[in-house]
């Protein structure tokens, strides 16, 4: 399936596209517009104003960002699926809901990778990193503390 | 597209919005967002803030949510015909940043008379507030190193109590 978003990804539509990637569709392919009016038919947009798959007012009337809004729609209810979109969350929308100090780092840490690489390089740079993250939660919750 | 902001003479980000009096709380909520990224208010309805990927992002959420209330929005990229006018408006933004800053100095030198765990709270809670401001801070004023300073002697200062349980 072919995934749209906008160009000059940060850590929204980064996180999207491992979420979408790893636990929705394992053949994604993503591409990256400037003009939204190039979306195509047959592809799912997602983290683009105005689309279902988007910034959204949650059930319990706080706002979510786009990677809760796909777990939403995707019925994905794994915990630290959950925990991950926190740290997206308070990166992308700095609301204060969640105390995630780690979300300012990854913040600035992709947000240096956009000024350097290309979308698809960032994406490739990035899922590794999602990946590390969602271990290190895993482990945390086996554990009942941080892992070392 | 490089944008830079504080470079002398923009680009900004500029939102142009209407949104409708009732029901009030969307309304209320687009004002506490504007309100949260330090932005200037050029006009009624028109806000700006120096443009960079992340400005213009929060924007045009912001625009959408505007519209999702059943009004009216718009996110623009703009340049000053005149640089007096970029310089008005990152001086308005500067004296804005100043007040809070100065009120977390305040805030700081009145909580070092506290007691040390009461310090230490207040201490991190002046700390996220400072947060807070350097991140709708994009023409520091000279307060800044003030506040930031007096934050750090009342946390140096509850470090060194050993009796401040972590």
């Amino acid at each position: 399936m072919r995934w749209a978003t906008r160009a000059g990804v940060h850590i929204d539509r980064a996180a999207c596209a491992w979420l979408i990637g790893r636990f929705v569709d394992r053949h994604a392919e993503f591409v990256f517009l400037t003009d939204s009016a190039d979306l195509g038919t047959d592809t799912t947009p997602f983290d683009m104003p105005g689309v279902d798959l988007s910034h959204h007012t949650g059930p319990d009337g706080h706002a979510e960002c786009s990677f809760e809004t796909i777990l939403r729609r995707y019925h994905l209810d794994d915990p630290l699926l959950w925990r991950i979109g926190q740290i997206v969350h308070e990166a992308d929308l700095e609301d204060e809901r969640f105390d995630v100090p780690e979300a300012q780092g990854l913040d600035v840490v992709l947000r240096g990778l956009s000024m350097i690489r290309t979308d698809d390089e960032v994406l490739a740079l990035t899922g590794p990193l999602f990946d590390g993250l969602y271990e290190y939660h895993r482990r945390a919750g086996v554990l009942g503390r941080e892992p070392a | 597209m490089t944008l830079q902001p504080g470079d002398g003479r923009g680009p900004w980000v500029l939102l142009s919005y209407r949104v409708p009096r009732e029901p009030s709380a969307p309304r209320i909520a687009v004002w506490r967002k504007l309100k949260r990224l330090g932005v200037a208010q050029i006009g009624d309805g028109l806000a700006a803030l120096p443009a960079d990927a992340r400005t213009r992002e929060h924007f045009e959420w912001i625009a959408q949510e505007v519209r999702d209330a059943g009004g009216q929005a718009g996110v623009w990229l703009a340049e000053p015909t005149d640089p007096a006018q970029h310089r008005a408006l990152a001086a308005e933004m500067t004296a804005a940043r100043a007040q809070e800053y100065t009120a977390v100095t305040a805030a700081a030198q009145q909580a070092a008379a506290l007691p040390p765990v009461q310090r230490r709270r207040a201490g991190e809670r002046l700390r996220a507030e400072l947060g807070r401001v350097h991140r709708r801070d994009f023409f520091p004023p000279p307060q800044r190193d003030q506040a930031q300073q007096a934050v750090r002697t009342l946390l140096v200062q509850t470090d060194d109590n050993q009796e401040v349980p972590r």
